[in-house]
């Protein structure tokens, strides 16, 4: 104020010229915690790949590239990832067409029910399909079917499953903008629906089918956990990285299978300008939002659809909880609440300090999301560029090389931040920036959606970039980001592969316990603890529905 | 609840050099196991605050080599000897000579007291009743009777190139029966094994879960599944079971040596051996006996009689080329 009444410079110039300089502040930011958690960490396990037993040198690619071997498994994950996303982006993106387009009823609880994937350890996850379809399983046993789970079906399965809810919540936020305009447009002209389908509906989401295709694509590339329990002898590229590193302590030739698996994120990144410039806004400043026509076939349709995939969502969760109320499943299905007697080290300790490490991830996922989602695609500084890529690398590298790449840059007494290690601080840095790709493309399947018409008209009233940010952008875009904040929530509950190289005596979390147990052969246990990390987030999510309720947000679902 | 959590990150925003008085040991005992020896311990040195962290072997193997740079623990405590002498972690060690180390055979430690081992296990099979029945077939007793076409598909074993307990199997058949022979008889294995699972205790859990009639695991791993109550019984192959040692060693960057070695020390006490009996079959210091869980699940008083006589210096050093050529065999 006083500035004004001393030097009256003109306020739109002044606040142009802020706007530049404060962009450009918070992009280096951005970028340098992105250098600091993810690209010092990633580089110090990568370079590896370079260190042989004799020195520097091309060793390590040399002697994996050459065996047959790993064309092999090029080959078999290939056709695992190319599969599972082509079947979980189907399916999911129908999903999301019910939820968002139709009058499916309880669209709650059909939100709900195909999160269950993220409640728990991925591991319990395997060991529920298991239960259920495993060769002694509950369909086996009970039932007199005869499945063999194990192998590439089994893998292509739980991968699906795994997979789907990340590709249903960015193919949600793509489906839920849209401008009723063009569809009555549509209408006006004849079109019939299929083809308003094919000419609107489809490619206003392109970029969201792309994101998830990437999301999905990429996670289903680096999982070792679905492929190791239940993939039988079928081996990928990720088992291969927990074979050298794991079993035989060999990072270097581990590491040389990490950096091929960067190939996706390269890949995606140079086809992402393409498919993004395509991507027309659908919120313009003149946009209506959309209201869903009656049609009881068509609801009939999908409300049988929704149903039937809910009902396979549901399974493994029901299973996990009754394999937990039982003596010893499958033999003895006395009921017992035995299991809930923790006896692994620690007790029920490590589930209060996932709450507070899942809380802190959730505020803190959500703030790092959502400025390098802005600063991406709103500002225009020159580091927009590499902060995108930084921002969606994170899914092409599996949790365990993530995790090690941790140990080797915040162990090291060179780097300032060694303080970090052994604290949760650091493991809450390391799942943000394990989870960010998703939480970012949530927020930019969104923020895309939002016309830039709006900047220029707020610049040409005289607002600020960053007024119309607050002004009109955040408040179009703030129920994605709380789910996007519950999403980190519950990654940070239940991920394990990279957090057990950070884990102290100290700092022990929830899904290390479930390990514990799974690993000592105590199932049923395995499986209570799991039911009570199911609760936790279960519980967090109704909290969360709460605050929207009270904040007067009735109508936002907090999944959209 | 809310002052507990916050009570964590507080203690966990503490620095966390080793204070007098306190040390930090990393273990790959099973947890229970591990629970159960350090409470003992903990009673034994009550001035010494001990921190334990617990990972299966390769989990452990990985945090050793990545945290080399900086080490953040004092002792390694019931460790696979094969994955000690891995010279990355090797390098990290110190030797000392604990008090009563000399009632260890030679065979069990490092002759430069690099390393000593307290305990072991041993391979066992893990062989589902219920499965048996259903489908007629019998108990195996060796590993020869799994060749039998009968069991085609109902096997299941570790993969050596990610399991220590897997390594010991085979690396135990090529010692009993010489390369060109073993060879061959992995061959006819190979043909019966449904999956080589990535880890050691996971083939005894799919056996007791019904998944598949035998998995070929190790001992302490079948005994407790028994415990448990699942239909299964334990069988150490009639050829003799290939076994591997768990080892106690002393981190060369400890700040705190001097209680470090106390632990190392106390790992070897009476008191100690005693409650190693209770969870261990094998034992390689004098003095508990057989507790009477081990026995009616099928262990020998004298494991000695069961155990081959494995070469672990030959073991350590052919790993690289057992397993590649493993690899070429049955993973293509």
């Amino acid at each position: 104020m006083t500035d004004q009444a001393v030097a009256p410079t003109p306020p739109v110039r002044r606040f142009r010229i802020g706007d530049r300089s404060f962009a450009l502040v918070v992009s280096i930011a951005v970028l340098v915690m992105m250098i600091l958690f993810l690209v010092i960490p990633v580089a110090s396990i990568l370079l590896r790949s370079f260190v042989g037993e004799t020195g520097w040198g091309l060793e390590n690619y040399t002697e994996t590239l050459q065996s047959g071997r790993v064309w092999e498994l090029v080959g078999n994950s290939l056709a695992v990832a190319v599969l599972t996303t082509i079947l979980s982006l189907s399916l999911a993106y129908t999903y999301a067409y019910a939820i968002q387009r139709t009058h499916v009823v309880f669209k709650g609880f059909l939100r709900l029910v195909v999160m269950t994937p993220l409640f728990a350890p991925s591991l319990v996850q395997a060991q529920g399909l298991i239960f259920l379809f495993g060769r002694n399983g509950a369909f086996n046993r009970f039932l007199g079917f005869d499945f063999d789970i194990y192998g590439f079906w089994g893998i292509v399965l739980a991968d699906v499953l795994y997979t789907f809810p990340y590709a249903f919540l960015i193919l949600s936020a793509a489906l839920a903008a849209s401008d009723a305009r063009l569809y009555e447009g549509a209408v006006v002209m004849g079109a019939k629906p299929f083809r308003i389908f094919r000419t609107i509906t489809l490619p206003s989401t392109r970029y969201g089918i792309a994101a998830a295709g990437f999301v999905v694509f990429s996670l289903t590339i680096t999982d070792f956990g679905n492929a190791i329990v239940i993939g039988g002898d079928f081996n990928v590229l990720a088992t291969e990285i927990y074979n050298k590193v794991i079993g035989q302590g060999k990072f270097g030739l581990g590491a040389v299978i990490g950096v091929l698996l960067l190939a996706p994120a390269v890949i995606s990144k140079l086809l992402e300008r393409r498919i993004a410039k395509r991507q027309h806004a659908l919120i313009t400043d003149q946009s209506k939002p959309l209201t869903v026509r009656d049609n009881r076939r068509r609801d009939l349709v999908f409300g049988l659809y929704t149903y039937a995939v809910a009902c396979v969502f549901m399974a493994v969760p029901l299973i996990v909880l009754l394999a937990s109320l039982v003596k010893l499943w499958p033999y003895n299905l006395a009921f017992s609440l035995k299991h809930y007697s923790f006896d692994v080290q620690n007790g029920a300790q490590p589930l209060w300090n996932s709450i507070g490490v899942a809380f802190a991830t959730a505020i803190f996922g959500v703030i790092l999301v959502t400025v390098a989602a802005i600063v991406s695609q709103k500002f225009r500084t020159p580091l927009r560029g590499p902060i995108s890529f930084l921002a969606i690398l994170p899914t092409s590298i599996p949790g365990m090389v993530l995790g090690l790449g941790y140990v080797l840059a915040f162990n090291s007494t060179a780097n300032p931040l060694n303080v970090l290690y052994g604290t949760f601080p650091l493991i809450v840095l390391l799942y943000v920036y394990y989870n960010h790709a998703q939480g970012f493309l949530i927020a930019t399947t969104s923020l895309k959606q939002i016309s830039a018409t709006f900047d220029e008209a707020s610049t040409m009233l005289g607002g600020s970039q960053l007024r119309t940010l607050f002004r009109v952008t955040l408040p179009i875009l703030w129920p994605t980001l709380f789910g996007v904040g519950v999403f980190f929530f519950m990654r940070a509950m239940v991920s394990l592969s990279a957090v057990i190289f950070l884990i102290t005596p100290q700092t022990q979390v929830a899904a290390v316990s479930v390990l514990q147990l799974s690993d000592r052969g105590a199932n049923n246990q395995a499986a209570a603890f799991s039911v009570c990390i199911m609760l936790i987030v279960l519980g967090a999510l109704l909290l969360a529905r709460c605050v929207l309720w009270l904040a007067g947000a009735r109508h936002v679902s907090l999944i959209r | 609840m809310k002052n507990t959590v916050l009570a964590g990150v507080l203690a966990a925003l503490l620095p966390t050099a080793a204070l007098a008085g306190e040390i930090t040991v990393y273990t790959a005992y099973e947890e229970d196991e591990a629970a159960a020896f350090l409470e003992l311990a903990k009673q034994a040195m009550p001035d010494i605050e001990v921190n334990m962290l617990r990972l299966s072997t390769g989990d452990l193997a990985a945090r050793i080599i990545a945290e080399k740079g900086n080490p953040q623990h004092d002792v390694i405590w019931g460790f696979a000897a094969s994955t000690i002498v891995n010279p990355e972690i090797a390098d990290t060690l110190e030797a000392y000579a604990a008090n009563g180390v000399d009632a260890i055979p030679a065979a069990f430690r490092d002759g430069d007291n690099m390393w000593f081992a307290v305990t072991g296990y041993m391979a066992a099979f893990c062989v589902n009743t219920e499965r048996v029945e259903k489908l007629g077939l019998d108990v195996p007793k060796s590993w020869a009777d799994l060749v039998d076409p009968k069991y085609k598909g109902e096997v299941v074993m570790p993969n050596p190139a990610s399991s220590g307990t897997g390594y010991i199997q085979v690396s135990s058949i090529l010692q009993m029966k010489g390369e060109d022979e073993g060879w061959s008889f992995l061959d006819q294995l190979d043909g019966n094994i449904a999956q080589y699972i990535k880890s050691g205790s996971k083939p005894c859990n799919a056996a007791a879960a019904g998944e598949y009639a035998v998995g070929a695991s190790f001992d302490m791993r079948a005994i407790k599944n028994i415990e448990e109550g699942f239909p299964m019984v334990m069988v150490i192959p009639a050829e003799g079971a290939g076994n591997e040692l768990e080892a106690n060693a002393l981190v060369a960057s400890s700040k705190n040596k001097e209680d470090a070695r106390r632990f190392l020390d106390w790992t070897l006490t009476p008191e100690a051996v005693n409650a190693y009996y209770d969870w261990k079959a094998i034992v390689t210091v004098p003095g508990g006996s057989l507790p009477e869980r081990f026995r009616s699940a099928g262990m020998p008083e004298d494991t000695n009689s069961i155990l081959y006589p494995t070469d672990f210096q030959a073991a350590g050093k052919d790993r690289d080329r057992i397993i590649s050529e493993w690899q070429r065999r049955y993973e293509n």
